[in-house]
């Protein structure tokens, strides 16, 4: 029966190619898709096959129908059409009328990206002023003057006491002087830093800060948090590393590095061979901190984490220059 | 950081492979950033002797070396003026990587190859410290001791078949700045023991006191001051094994004296100073401030001025040293010092930061005492520099130690409850596990109960103060990785009024309407911040001039795209951006967020230039001019349900910085202009085009906005009827009086009003123009007979005639 099948086929191909007018393809219709046709009755003699047998070969008829009706749809248009064009002749392949694109930059597309994951977690989004005072920025984080860890951020000044915001951590300030626990907060915004421009490095970049305050806030919390960010945000099989480090502001503290996304971990360019790319800092805030803000350290713990967008834009695109992102050339920002 | 693999194993039996110790140091918050394969980077360089040296037949200053390499007599050209017969030299052969070319202005590493030199064939290179990477001196080639073994690896003479560590120390860390302070480490994670060098130190009869004095005036600022004094010393270069120790870890020998000094620094992480003692005067050392202004030469022989919080060492008369930074060049070691002072102390770490950043000038001394070095270690530290210079240098050991501490730092007592333990790292960590942690970081444990554990923290570990610092150590040391991931959390529903992000609206409706988002920066040149505010902010300490500013207005950084683009040949382009503007705050400003004395506010900029729409094959090519824009704004404030907003001046007068200006108020406020950029700026910006741009105060957009209060209004039950009206007026009479005439007679009837023909021409005569406008008149109460309509109508006509001079051209 097979054979018979492919026979079928072969024939009702060849006799189709040489349809030319409406009548003929009305005539080959009922000869083989006809309630009577071939193919029916191919259908027919499957009952007497073997039950075996009948799964492979009811499948070999379904396709050689949906063949025949296919060609026979085609071929009906094609017919039309050639009526048609003598009639009236739409030249359907001149460019539709273009308009301008619009697109949203890609440190916004991504901002609000990582906006996204958090609000879906219950994160409410702050914001603070970017002309920031010494005692926001530095002090009431923990960073008395002279702390060797001013070294970690240059800083621009506006005057003695007054500067640009070295990191979004402030916000974290400003929003516990304003209200008591539970606080939960992502205060997304801009920075700046005093370093010689490079294709690493601008003298500003935008950052997303994180702040969690309330009764029993622990590190295993954090981590479980942040690791639903990154798997939303990544992939749901990233794996993320925490490594012990240091900001005055939280304790413990941790750099956060996410199992490279490019590679899946087992090294590449991007990653620099070593299946891991840096993507945030974080850590428990710090007793000293709460003092500052007049919450009581021993009733509430929290925790706190920032992340660089330009940094995570940077991977998931596989740009390699920080500066494409300030210098809106459009052939760039089409690309998002 | 640097640190050699091999030197940590004087400290602890270390038997795992550098990955890793790189992987564990890593995972203990010490982060590695680089390691360093040294047998393998000097793989191809052997130990060789110089047999022969002729000159060259067809050059000068170069010479043709017959050299044995030990398998091997190599011909090798040779350019350095100090080769000799009988030397031992370090040989490149054929295939080695340079790990510094001499004639590269960066000294960029090349792959040695065999080369025909001036005719000459060479097979190999004879290489000088500088392109070994092992020392500045570029002037001839490094000649090695006489001990050198010909064909022996070159690596294995230097002692360089080592691995080094390039670690990033946090700063709460200065005790991980040593080789001692990372077996330490190392230590603890490997389950081994350190083992501390013994101070085996051999003092004469002569007792210290006698020689020597020690003051401390500022003793805030030096709380400890201890000094041993070695006679007749001999100041030669260092023996080969303390050299290769330095050069590992990317230092300069220099000679015994002060190698040892350094060794000691980066063994055990306390910084020392070895001073002339006979070029002390009085023999005395006097611990003060110094006077402001005064002027102090310092070893590198620059000339330092001082301040009168700057800490200096001085002797009877004089300062010699800045006190944790860098000594001074009048008691510098020299080849001629037979007498030593050796100075080891511990300095106020604000002080000494101060002092450093003051003068720009930081040390491997001022970097470990500004991070807090260990003030109980001063003496360890200078009886082992003591033993090292009798046993080096043949030096006399004076007896006892003079060691000036007025009040002992004593190690502080902190208790961890094991329940906060618990609870802020989420997690049952088993007590046996915290005490065998902090016992395995030389914490001494004092008592253990069932609710806390006390603990004597030694005074190496300045970054201990607090339970919380105690936390932070059980848990880094346990493992960070073996903390669970909680995924759950409790979460407290917010009660406050969910608001509509206004700006993601905004960016929503322009992306609609095809116009692209720019980010751009917000520092600008202060004479460009000037031609747009008087009041606008400056940078204390800029990068450049052209960032000396930060922007009161958001128009010049689009013009930067505008030029970058078309210097690629982009000359069509629509885009927006949103973002702060900043400035000095005035009496009366609406501010919305205040620090100091400064103002921030959100701005929308939007820019249009070039073609109107892309390029078609049949429509008209036409540029984008002021109505596009006005037509722009005008849509985006429908969209956005802003309606209470006026065009309130109407400028044809050029500026220097626009021509065609529109002004616009939002609920009775100014809110910012539309308008075609100046010759001035196009100038200024090196762009020519017309260039139309709109920036406006987008708080305001946000306030008048009717968004959030958005309610549903009846819909007319009636039809609508359409009529159109044309004018005929003088030139001089504004469309916009047309549409205000109309508007004003036909009150409440008027659902929309739309201007759909402006013609000039003979037919109408010369100084006049004919204006169309289609009506769209409804009623709330009936449907309109055309009997009302009309009339209407010719109400309309006469007023509007009576208004503006014109006359009605037909209907």
């Amino acid at each position: 029966m097979k054979n018979q099948i492919e026979e079928v086929k072969s024939k009702f191909l060849s006799e189709i190619s040489s349809v030319e007018d409406e009548k003929q393809l009305e005539e080959l219709r009922v000869k083989y898709l006809g309630r009577r046709g071939i193919i029916q009755s191919l259908f027919d003699k499957l009952r007497e096959v073997p039950k075996e047998e009948k799964p492979a070969l009811g499948k070999l008829l379904n396709e050689l129908k949906e063949l025949a009706q296919g060609k026979y749809n085609e071929k009906k248009l094609e017919i039309k059409g050639k009526k048609a064009k003598v009639e009236s002749f739409v030249d359907l392949t001149i460019p539709g009328r273009l308009k301008y694109t619009g697109r949203k930059h890609p440190l916004t597309q991504t901002l609000e990206e990582i906006k996204k994951i958090f609000i879906g977690m219950g994160f409410e989004v702050a914001s603070g002023p970017e002309i920031e005072d010494d005692y926001h920025n530095f002090e009431a984080l923990n960073i008395p003057p002279e702390h060797p860890a001013r070294d970690m951020q240059d800083t621009f000044f506006i005057e003695d006491k007054i500067i640009l915001r070295t990191h979004t951590s402030p916000v974290q300030i400003r929003v516990m002087e304003s209200k008591k626990p539970p606080v939960r907060i992502i205060a997304p915004g801009r920075v700046y830093r005093n370093e010689a421009i490079s294709a690493r490095s601008y003298c500003l970049f935008h950052q997303v800060e994180g702040l969690y305050v309330d009764e029993r806030v622990s590190f295993a919390e954090l981590k479980g948090t942040l690791l639903a960010f990154a798997k939303q945000m990544f992939g749901s099989d990233v794996k993320l590393r925490f490594r012990p480090s240091f900001f005055p502001f939280t304790e413990p503290s941790a750099e956060v590095d996410v199992s490279c996304f490019i590679c899946g971990g087992k090294g590449c360019r991007v990653c620099k061979y070593g299946g891991w790319l840096e993507i945030l800092g974080c850590g428990m805030v710090d007793p000293n901190v709460f003092k500052f803000v007049g919450y009581d350290a021993e009733k509430y713990t929290g925790y706190a984490f920032g992340m660089g967008v330009e940094r995570i834009a940077m991977l998931k695109y596989g740009i390699d220059d920080i500066r494409l992102f300030y210098e809106n050339d459009f052939r760039f920002l089409d690309q998002f | 950081m640097k640190i050699s693999h091999n030197w940590l194993k004087n400290y602890i039996d270390l038997e795992a492979e550098p990955e890793e110790v790189k992987e564990k140091l890593t995972m203990l918050g010490l982060e590695v950033e680089s390691v360093e394969y040294l047998g393998e980077k000097y793989k191809n360089f052997y130990v060789g002797e110089v047999l022969e040296v002729n000159k060259h037949p067809n050059a000068d200053k170069l010479t043709v070396c017959k050299v044995n390499v030990g398998k091997d007599v190599l011909q090798i050209i040779c350019g350095a003026p100090n080769v000799a017969v009988g030397q031992k030299v370090p040989v490149a052969l054929v295939g080695a990587i340079i790990p510094r070319n001499q004639h590269d202005p960066e000294g960029k590493p090349f792959v040695l190859t065999r080369a025909k030199i001036r005719g000459v064939e060479s097979y190999g290179m004879i290489c000088s410290e500088y392109e070994l990477g092992l020392g500045e001196d570029k002037e001839g080639i490094m000649v090695l001791d006489e001990s050198a073994k010909v064909g022996q690896p070159l690596a294995e003479y230097f002692g360089l078949d080592d691995v080094v560590y390039d670690i990033s120390i946090t700063p709460n860390r200065p005790d991980c700045l040593s080789h001692i302070g990372i077996a330490r480490e190392l230590a603890v994670v490997f389950g081994l023991k350190l083992k501390k060098p013994e101070v085996k130190l051999i003092e004469s009869e002569r007792k210290v006191t006698d020689f020597a004095s020690v003051e401390i005036v500022d003793y805030i600022n030096c709380p400890r001051y201890s000094a041993r004094v070695v006679l007749n010393v001999k100041v030669e270069p260092s023996p080969q094994w303390l050299q290769n120790y330095l050069r590992l870890v990317g230092l300069r020998p220099i000679n015994n004296i002060v190698d040892i000094t350094n060794f000691v620094l980066y063994e055990v992480g306390h910084p020392l100073h070895a001073f002339d003692y006979d070029k002390l005067t009085g023999h005395k050392i006097v611990v003060k401030c110094a006077n402001d202004g005064e002027v102090f030469i310092t070893l590198d022989g620059k000339a330092r001025t001082l301040r009168s919080d700057t800490l200096m060492i001085c002797d009877a008369e004089k300062p010699v040293a800045i006190a944790g930074v860098m000594g001074g060049l009048n008691s510098e070691i020299t080849d001629e010092t037979r007498n030593v002072l050796i100075e080891s102390a511990y300095f106020n770490p604000i002080s000494i930061r101060r002092t450093s950043k003051f003068l720009g000038l930081s040390t491997d001394a001022s970097y470990r005492f500004e991070r807090g070095a260990d003030p109980n270690a001063v003496i360890w530290a200078v009886d082992r520099a003591a033993q090292l210079m009798a046993e080096i240098a043949g030096g006399e050991v004076l007896k006892g130690v003079i060691d000036v501490y007025p009040v002992k730092i004593e190690p502080r007592i902190v208790k961890l409850r094991f329940s906060r333990l618990n609870s802020i790292i989420g997690m049952e960590i088993p007590r046996d596990k915290v005490v065998e942690i902090l016992e395995g970081l030389e914490i001494e444990v004092l008592n253990v109960d069932d609710d806390s554990v006390k603990v004597r923290v030694p005074t190496f570990r300045p970054d201990i103060e607090r339970e919380i610092d105690l936390v932070e150590e059980v848990a880094r040391v346990y493992g960070y990785d073996k903390i669970p991931d909680k995924m759950s959390s409790v979460v407290h529903f917010s009660t406050e009024k969910a608001k509509v992000d206004f700006n993601e609206v905004v960016r929503e409706r322009l992306i609609g309407a095809g116009f692209k988002e720019v980010v751009t920066n917000s520092m600008l040149d202060e004479e460009v911040a000037s031609l747009f505010s008087d009041n606008f902010v400056k940078v204390l300490n800029p990068l450049s001039r052209e960032m000396s500013a930060l922007r009161p207005s958001l128009i010049p950084s689009a013009l930067d795209v505008v030029r970058h683009n078309f210097g690629y040949g982009i000359r069509d382009l629509k885009f927006f951006e949103i973002g702060r503007v900043f400035g000095v705050g005035l009496a009366g400003d609406d501010v919305s967020s205040l620090v100091g004395n400064y103002v921030e506010k959100e701005h929308l900029l939007i820019l249009m230039t070039g073609r109107a729409e892309p390029l078609s094959y049949d429509l008209k090519e036409r540029n984008f001019d002021i109505y596009d824009l006005k037509g722009e704004i005008e849509r985006l404030f429908k969209s956005v349900f802003l309606e209470n907003y006026r065009f309130i001046y109407y400028s044809n007068n050029r500026s220097a910085l626009a021509e065609l200006e529109i002004g616009v108020e939002i609920d009775g406020k100014y809110a910012g202009k539309l308008f075609k950029v100046g010759d001035v700026l196009l100038k200024r910006f090196d762009v020519q085009a017309d260039i139309f741009i709109a920036e406006i105060d987008l708080n305001l957009m946000s306030k008048g906005s009717r968004i959030e209060s958005r309610h549903y209004v009846e819909l007319p039950r009636y039809p609508s009827v359409y009529r159109d009206l044309a004018f005929v007026v003088d030139e001089s009479v504004p469309v916009g009086e047309l549409e205000k005439a109309i508007k004003e007679k036909a009150g409440g009837l008027l659902k929309s009003i739309y201007l759909f023909d402006i013609y000039r021409g003979e037919k109408i005569g010369e100084g006049k123009k004919s204006v169309a406008f289609s009506l769209e008149i409804v009623s709330g109460q009936k449907t309109l007979t055309d009997e009302e309509v009309n009339a209407l109508m010719r109400e309309i006509v006469s007023y509007v005639e009576g208004r503006t001079g014109g006359k009605l051209r037909g209907f």
